[in-house]
């Protein structure tokens, strides 16, 4: 997939970056990762190819590192933190309902595959408690009335999006 | 070497400074500090804290430098708060060190706790159990509770297949990072990792094929428990139920030392027989590393296959005969003979090639050949040969190796790995080939040269050697014929070689590596003439860690030469037609299309371990006997004279070769036959003069070596064995005597012109061969038959990868793969031998016709 014409000035840009090419193997996941929309192997080899080096050590970094992910997940990636600030506001309790209202395990994607929910640390932004991060994105002051209504929101988008292709 | 004073548990100590202190505690002081993460072989890490001890340094006087001392006349010490790693730590001097603390005890006790935590303690279904340095450990420090649950235990995947010659056991792990550093740092191929972190943490492949290296094996030597472990010894036998035999490998022209653990075995009919092959310590030759080959090449020793009674053709059919019998048909056939060839094997022992020459010499008219006839220039070697001392260790910045017309990799692993290292030390690497190999990425200078132009790269490189005023005018004082050699390179054919010849001038010392990677044997022949012009002209013989090392195809290639047969014997054999032909132990029908001349002969006579092409058309086949039967010598490409010992039973009624050859010669008039091969050796040691100092006794010396591996102290280096044989010893060459005259003489390329491709026999380490087969573990490593073409080649025939082609080659046809590869130049097409079921073209050759066999389509019905 990085192969795909779109990428290309992306991975050359990334590359300028570094003296040399192994260097470049953390923004190129990420890359993959968005472009996959998670880590399979293949993205693994892609960049492993890219920077000249054995698929072996790209997988040790995607590994070690736990924003890559390396199973499927949904098309958002629901990671809430229920370190002790965030839990002392009712995070964990957030995170439980969270859980029974998408009907999923931790770790666990939703049947329609659009949202995946796992617990993290401290996120550094304690003092806006109980919040998640979504793709990268904070999401803060939570509860669940404004979670419910922003996840049903969502799987409106999707249905339409399905009805007109 | 300059030495330093160090105080460990109160006791003075002398020892090389800039050492290892975990090295030097054990070396010097016989004080085992425990490790788990450091390894002798490779640079610290500190990783497992196992190696904690107290550590500080003598207070010295500031301005006298003297070391101050207490009351009680000790030198006084400061102590640092808390307990170091030892591992991490150089020597210097007035370093203090205690290690039999309590406070280091507990230390160590904590450390063992923490440690099984996240282990399963499996042991009784443990391959490593009974040598198994986390084991032992425990037996000494490990607590009898533990402050932990039992239950917050770390579980992981069991049994995980790294490929199919590893499996791991993911909870067995103890992080120490020893396996990945081994394939990273030292042999460069980083195809294993940790995946995850924390006590997840596990070990991970995904290469392809997996665990994709030649010495992976080497992994479950140095993983300090049982979570690496072979697929050829997974639940074959208990550690202590072993027993250890040395030996060598019997492969390669390296001399690898290796142990051969053995035992009685039930399956096996009760006979003993190999349960693995496992390194042996030898810091000249292969320092405790071998390569997958050497480690899972063995199962020809017992296969159901072995020929175990003389074969006698009878009305066109082999049929079972006894010795006697077969004498007879022999001597009755050799009384009469006008002519004989011999063809010895790449793994005839020395004693074999004794027995062998001897009973040769019957017949006035004969040829001493040797197989494979890929390579010349023994005598060469003995003249300007690595010097007698030399190990690659010591190599360093400053030196240089040179590597010509060799995929080293593939023709002799271990000097692949030491290069590699050696290159890491800062020694500088020049690789003069046709295309690229896998050193190429570690050379310092790549000089590329047309196939079959090694000569003319050689000679450039002296023609810039010489115009960078850098020849060594001290030796030239004994050389005979340096002016015409000057004069015969003043035109050199590769003009930009200059940045190496400087390099080569100005090398402290220099090792050159030649091969025969595109070049017929005259070819070859002048390519180690013209590494000996270069060698002697920069002074880089007579001296230890520098001269010439073949790159033989085989084990004993060197001592064939020594006792006098060549590869140039064995052209003339196939040319001519003779009375009777004697192949001992190789099978040149099956592998070279020269060698069907073979079958004019009057009377064929082979020993072979196994049936054979050569076997098929022989009028007498002898039972030999394996390497692993019987005791012998073979000398290495660096001459070293090394001994193998018997480990296992007979099979049938095979016998050594050298006994085979004794007994036929007695029989026609020759000496009673000696009872033992080291009697053979005697009469060598007598004979022959730079094999004068080889006696049995003398190779079975075994100095201390450092660091000292191999101990009961699994812990330190791994499970590779104590040298228990012997380390072997060089035989010295001509250039080591000051007196000696050195001869340079200028040679000719003779690279020939081809129209249109060019065949290009190579060298595989995972071949077809007869021995090597039989490791039905390995059959997944050995590629199917193929070439291997450049791109733009393969378009003009009309190819791609991965298609089936027929090619010609001299009237033989071929079925092969195509592989396409963007490095090879133009117009060569390699074709790696022993791959099919054919004999292979063995000098380069044109290549005749190629054409794209088209699989039928699968028919589908409906
Ligand atoms: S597998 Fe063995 S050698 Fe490798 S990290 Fe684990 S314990 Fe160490
Ligand atoms: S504890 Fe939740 S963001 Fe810091
Ligand atoms: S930290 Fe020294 S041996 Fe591991």
């Amino acid at each position: 997939m990085l192969q795909d014409e779109k990428y290309q000035e992306q991975i050359q840009r990334i590359f300028a970056k570094y003296p040399d090419k192994r260097s470049a193997v953390m923004p190129l996941l990420y890359l993959a990762q968005e472009a996959y929309g998670w880590l399979p192997e293949e993205a693994l080899d892609e960049v492993a190819e890219l920077c000249d080096i054995d698929p072996t050590q790209v997988k040790s970094i995607a590994g070690f590192y736990t924003m890559y992910r390396e199973t499927p997940k949904g098309k958002y990636w629901l990671q809430v933190c229920t370190d002790l600030p965030c839990a002392l506001r009712g995070a964990d309790q957030f995170y439980e309902e969270l859980k029974a209202y998408l009907e999923v395990e931790e770790g666990g994607t939703t049947e329609d595959g659009l949202f995946t929910v796992e617990h993290v640390m401290c996120l550094a932004a304690c003092d806006r408690a109980p919040m998640l991060q979504c793709n990268f994105h904070y999401m803060e002051n939570l509860d669940m009335d404004k979670m419910r209504a922003w996840i049903e929101e969502r799987r409106a988008e999707a249905r339409e999006k399905e009805q007109k292709s | 070497m300059s030495e330093v004073t160090i105080y460990i548990d109160g006791q003075e100590y002398r020892v090389p400074a800039n050492t290892n202190l975990v090295d030097v505690a054990k070396f010097y002081a016989d004080n085992d500090i425990p490790v788990f993460c450091y390894h002798p072989k490779m640079a610290p890490v500190g990783m497992c804290r196992m190696c904690l001890v107290k550590m500080g340094s003598v207070e010295k006087n500031r301005e006298t430098g003297e070391v101050v001392t207490d009351e009680n006349g000790n030198p006084k010490i400061r102590w640092f708060p808390k307990l170091q790693t030892a591992c991490t730590q150089t020597v210097y001097d007035g370093l203090a060190i205690i290690t039999n603390s309590e406070e280091v005890q507990v230390a160590r006790d904590d450390i063992i706790e923490f440690i099984l935590t996240s282990h399963p303690l499996d042991c009784p279904i443990c391959d490593k159990g009974g040598e198994c340095p986390l084991q032992n450990l425990t037996m000494r420090h490990g607590p009898g509770q533990s402050v932990f649950y039992y239950e917050d235990k770390m579980h992981l995947d069991k049994h995980v297949p790294l490929g199919e010659l590893i499996y791991l056991d993911r909870e067995r792990c103890i992080q120490c990072a020893r396996c990945t550093r081994f394939c990273d740092e030292l042999v460069g191929d980083d195809v294993l990792a940790f995946h995850e972190r924390g006590r997840r943490l596990q070990i991970v492949t995904i290469s392809d094929p997996p665990f994709d290296t030649k010495f992976s094996g080497n992994t479950t030597d140095i993983c300090p428990v049982g979570a690496l472990t072979t697929a050829d010894f997974r639940f074959g036998a208990r550690p202590w139920e072993l027993k250890e035999v040395p030996s060598l490998d019997p492969y390669g022209p390296e001399g690898a030392n290796i142990s051969l653990s053995t035992r009685l075995d039930r399956d096996a009919g009760g006979r003993i027989v190999i349960k693995r092959v496992m390194p042996r310590q030898n810091e000249y030759v292969n320092e405790i590393w071998i390569s997958d080959k050497t480690r899972f090449g063995h199962h020809h020793t017992r296969s159901d296959e072995r020929l175990t009674k003389p074969l006698i053709r009878q009305n066109g059919q082999l049929a079972e005969a006894s010795w006697e019998e077969a004498y007879q048909v022999i001597t009755d056939r050799l009384r009469a003979a006008k002519s004989l060839g011999v063809i010895a094997g790449p793994n005839q022992s020395n004693e074999d090639l004794w027995e062998l020459k001897q009973l040769a010499s019957h017949v006035e008219n004969h040829h001493l050949g040797v197989f494979p006839a890929t390579m010349s220039g023994g005598d060469i070697v003995n003249t300007v040969g690595v010097g007698v001392g030399t190990n690659f260790l010591d190599l360093k910045k400053g030196d240089v190796i040179v590597v010509v017309a060799s995929d080293l990799e593939e023709e002799a692993p271990i000097w692949y790995l030491r290069t590699k290292v050696a290159r890491d030390r800062g020694v500088k690497l020049v690789l003069l080939n046709a295309r690229p190999t896998k050193l190429s990425k570690y050379a310092k200078y790549n000089l590329t040269y047309a196939y079959g132009d090694a000569v003319s790269a050689i000679n450039s490189l002296i023609s810039a050697v010489i115009g960078a005023g850098k020849i060594n005018d001290e030796i030239l004082s004994r050389v005979d014929g340096y002016d015409e050699l000057a004069k015969s390179v003043k035109k050199p054919a590769y003009t930009n070689f200059t940045e190496a010849a400087e390099a080569i001038g100005d090398a402290q010392n220099m090792i050159v590596l030649a091969g025969s990677e595109g070049l017929t044997l005259a070819q070859q022949r002048e390519l180690m003439q013209a590494c000996a012009n270069l060698l002697i002209v920069t002074g880089h013989v007579g001296r230890p860690n520098n001269g010439l090392i073949p790159v033989w195809h085989g084990a004993n290639i060197q001592g064939a030469y020594d006792l006098g047969f060549t590869a140039e014997a064995t052209e003339a054999i196939y040319q001519e037609s003779l009375d009777v032909v004697l192949v001992a132990g190789c099978n040149p029908v099956g592998e070279v299309v020269e060698a069907e001349a073979l079958q004019n002969a009057n009377f064929v006579v082979v020993t072979s371990l196994f049936e054979t092409e050569t076997t098929a058309i022989a009028d007498v086949v002898l039972p030999r006997q394996s390497f692993a039967e019987r005791d012998g010598t073979f000398t290495s490409g660096e001459r070293r004279v090394q001994r193998f010992y018997t480990a296992q039973g007979v099979i049938g009624e095979s016998l050594p070769d050298w006994r085979i050859f004794a007994e036929i010669h007695y029989r026609l008039g020759g000496p009673k036959p000696k009872l033992s091969a080291g009697a053979v050796m005697a009469e060598i040691n007598k004979a022959v003069p730079s094999y004068a100092e080889m006696r049995y006794k003398k190779l079975a010396e075994m100095p201390r070596q450092f660091p000292d591996v191999g101990g009961e102290d699994l812990y330190y280096g791994g499970t590779a064995y104590q040298n228990r044989g012997g380390i072997g010893q060089q035989t010295p060459t001509v250039a080591e005597d000051p007196e000696a005259r050195l001869s340079v003489r200028p040679v000719e390329a003779m690279t020939p012109k081809f129209d249109g491709l060019v065949v290009i026999p190579t060298t595989l380490l995972y071949d077809r061969g007869v021995l090597f087969r039989r490791s039905t573990l390995m059959h997944q490593r050995i590629p199917a038959p193929h070439i291997v073409i450049n791109p733009e080649d393969a378009e003009a025939q009309g190819i791609t990868d991965g298609d089936t082609v027929a090619i010609v080659v001299e009237g033989h046809r071929y079925e092969v793969q195509v592989k396409i590869d963007k490095t090879l130049p133009r117009g060569a097409v390699l074709m790696p031998r022993r791959l099919s079921n054919r004999p292979d073209p063995s000098v380069p050759t044109v290549l005749e016709s190629i054409e794209k066999i088209v699989q039928p389509v699968p028919v589908t019905e409906g």
